[in-house]
């Protein structure tokens, strides 16, 4: 017999109590991989848009980091565009409103001619023009959601649009927005002459302490603004801090309860035991090794918790992007570094829930666990 | 004298003033004992109840090193001992009056566990306990649990499991107190063949007359004091 399949044994003589703690360590990891994914993705989600656009600075309101910031004049782009390195600037104006039977929904007004309009495709229809404020162009999924075809109307607030084409993007959360001309986004959201984004494309070759010293002399030039990397999009964007920052406060009361729930179940093993732990030191077992047997069993309740979370995650991480709140504006990113992080923590889980039992039981004098 | 002889004269176990009391001295088990016993003696405890008989036990089996005065195993001092675990482990074999059997665990399982403190890989020690219960007349019911057993065989079984880790001194606590006259006997029996087999030194607490007449010397102890030895 080895050591191994004494804990194995251990464990399945309490099948009902094991399977129980399984299935609290489970839930708490589930609650871990999926909202930890879906808070990725919604990171990704955004990455995608700029990494899609080629962006090379992103520039917006430096005291509003929410998701979307305040706005700030458009005449500012003369300035920004006679900066070292700069190649061209795009400004839009970007909000979140609720269209018809979507409750979130991604408005974009996108200034004319400039290089925003070039990494997206027009499936059917027209880009909608400067001239007509009226028109829309919607993203494949956003059809798709919304049931829209080309000649639909669109109500957007108060103000009713026809749909004039259908894009696609490779970046999810344009694929569910609608586009417009900047100047109609400016007259239904009643900010004129306004942008909340500057996307910079900068000159090719050119380097990264270059980049860097731009986007230095932008933040002191332009005291309002700030600029940043696409890549460091979650550290610019509140919204995205403060997802993340839900994520693990909801995910730490998971593991808390996870925690607590190995605990019991091994220091109830622990009570049940005592008579056969004062036995395994009387013949001779160490301290060290009880409290071996009793962490080995906690450690492989997290084990096996962890991974049964795992799947338990990625089948609720899938459901939840099918939601209707949820679908369309972003994918739960569920990569393996997530996975094993999950399960090291269910390890990690499992440990700690294990060593208050283990330190109980091999403290037990073998004399008076024997006469009980 | 034959090198046996000689090697059976060693002094394994040597009690100098041995005292032991429980709850702030109001019970006082052990009142300044003192014995020696050689190597290979085969030698009972009797005496009435709380008498200090079971507190003996527990103090030479370094269950209780809570005592006061000398007791020294094959020279090792056992107050103050830093690990009585492994003393036991290389030591120690236990036999208790309820047997005490690991009930989830088979007979061979049983008696692996002393052997998890030895260097012994699993196929090992299965292939020791199997031999062990071949000893004690058992090897057709090796994989069943406990509650399959008699309480003989339980007891055979108990036997076996003290021998695993292939000790110098075995103690026995009331062996056939929970047995039949039937199943006493055979219990004794195998004791004494473990005993001629392997030369060990054995203590047996026991009641039961049979039993200290089938050993070579009795200690009697009443009150908590050696009163007649023979």
């Amino acid at each position: 017999m080895s050591f191994l399949q004494l804990i194995l044994k251990n464990l399945f003589r309490r099948r009902s109590r094991s399977l129980l703690t399984l299935t609290g360590i489970s839930i708490g990891i589930a609650a871990v991989v999926s909202l930890s994914g879906i808070a990725a993705g919604f990171e990704q989600s955004w990455a995608n848009v700029y990494k899609a656009r080629g962006t090379d600075l992103v520039v917006t309101k430096s005291i509003a980091r929410s998701t979307m910031p305040g706005p700030f004049p458009w005449s500012l782009k003369a300035e920004l565009q006679k900066m070292p390195h700069v190649r061209e600037v795009g400004g839009l104006l970007s909000d979140v409103f609720s269209v018809e039977d979507s409750p979130t929904v991604l408005v974009i007004g996108w200034e004319p001619k400039t290089a925003l309009w070039n990494h997206v495709t027009l499936v059917s229809g027209r880009w909608p023009d400067d001239a007509s404020k009226d028109t829309v162009a919607i993203g494949t999924l956003n059809a798709e959601m919304l049931g829209k075809k080309l000649g639909d109307k669109l109500q957007i607030e108060t103000r009713e649009f026809t749909v004039c084409g259908i894009f696609r993007s490779a970046a999810l959360a344009e694929s569910g927005a609608v586009v417009m001309p900047l100047s109609a986004m400016q007259a239904l959201t009643e900010k004129e002459g306004m942008v909340n984004f500057f996307d910079i494309w900068l000159e090719p070759h050119t380097s990264p302490e270059e980049t860097e010293a731009l986007r230095d002399s932008i933040k002191k030039e332009f005291k309002d603004l700030t600029a940043f990397n696409p890549g460091s999009v979650s550290e610019s964007n509140l919204a995205m801090q403060v997802a993340k920052a839900m994520t693990w406060a909801v995910s730490s009361i998971a593991l808390v309860v996870g925690a607590i729930g190995v605990m019991n179940t091994i220091l109830m093993s622990v009570f049940e035991r005592l008579h056969e732990i004062g036995i395994l030191l009387a013949i001779g077992w160490r301290r060290g090794r009880i409290m071996q047997m009793i962490l080995a069993e906690s450690l492989l309740l997290g084990l096996v918790g962890g991974i049964a979370g795992c799947g338990l995650g990625v089948a609720a991480a899938r459901l939840l992007q099918r939601s209707p709140w949820v679908h369309g504006k972003l994918e739960a990113a569920l990569d393996l570094r997530l996975l094993v992080t999950a399960v090291l923590i269910a390890i990690a889980l499992g440990g700690l829930g294990g060593l208050y039992p283990a330190w109980i039981g091999s403290r037990m004098s073998p004399a008076r666990a024997l006469r009980q | 004298m034959t090198a046996n002889e000689i090697t059976s004269k060693r002094t394994l176990i040597e009690v100098r003033d041995l005292r032991r009391s429980f709850d702030e001295e109001a019970v006082q088990a052990l009142r300044g004992v003192s014995f020696t016993i050689d190597q290979g003696e085969f030698v009972s405890v009797r005496g009435p109840s709380g008498s200090g008989k079971t507190t003996l036990l527990n103090i030479l089996g370094a269950l209780d090193t809570r005592f006061e005065g000398n007791v020294l195993i094959d020279s090792v001092e056992l107050r103050h001992l830093p690990s009585p675990e492994r003393f036991r482990a290389s030591t120690i074999g236990f036999i208790f009056q309820s047997f005490h059997l690991l009930a989830a665990l088979t007979a061979l399982e049983n008696v692996q566990m002393p052997m998890f403190e030895q260097k012994w890989r699993a196929s090992e020690r299965q292939e020791r306990a199997a031999a062990l219960l071949k000893t004690v007349g058992l090897e057709h019911r090796m994989h069943h649990l406990p509650a399959k057993l008699s309480g003989g065989e339980r007891q055979r079984v108990a036997i076996a499991r003290s021998l695993a880790n292939e000790p110098k001194l075995l103690l026995a606590d009331e062996p056939t107190g929970n047995l039949d006259s039937e199943n006493a006997q055979k219990i004794l029996e195998v004791l004494c063949g473990i005993h001629q087999e392997r030369n060990m030194t054995m203590i047996v607490v026991t009641h039961d007359p049979e039993v200290a007449a089938a050993t070579g010397r009795t200690l009697r102890l009443r009150d908590g004091q050696l009163t007649a030895e023979g």
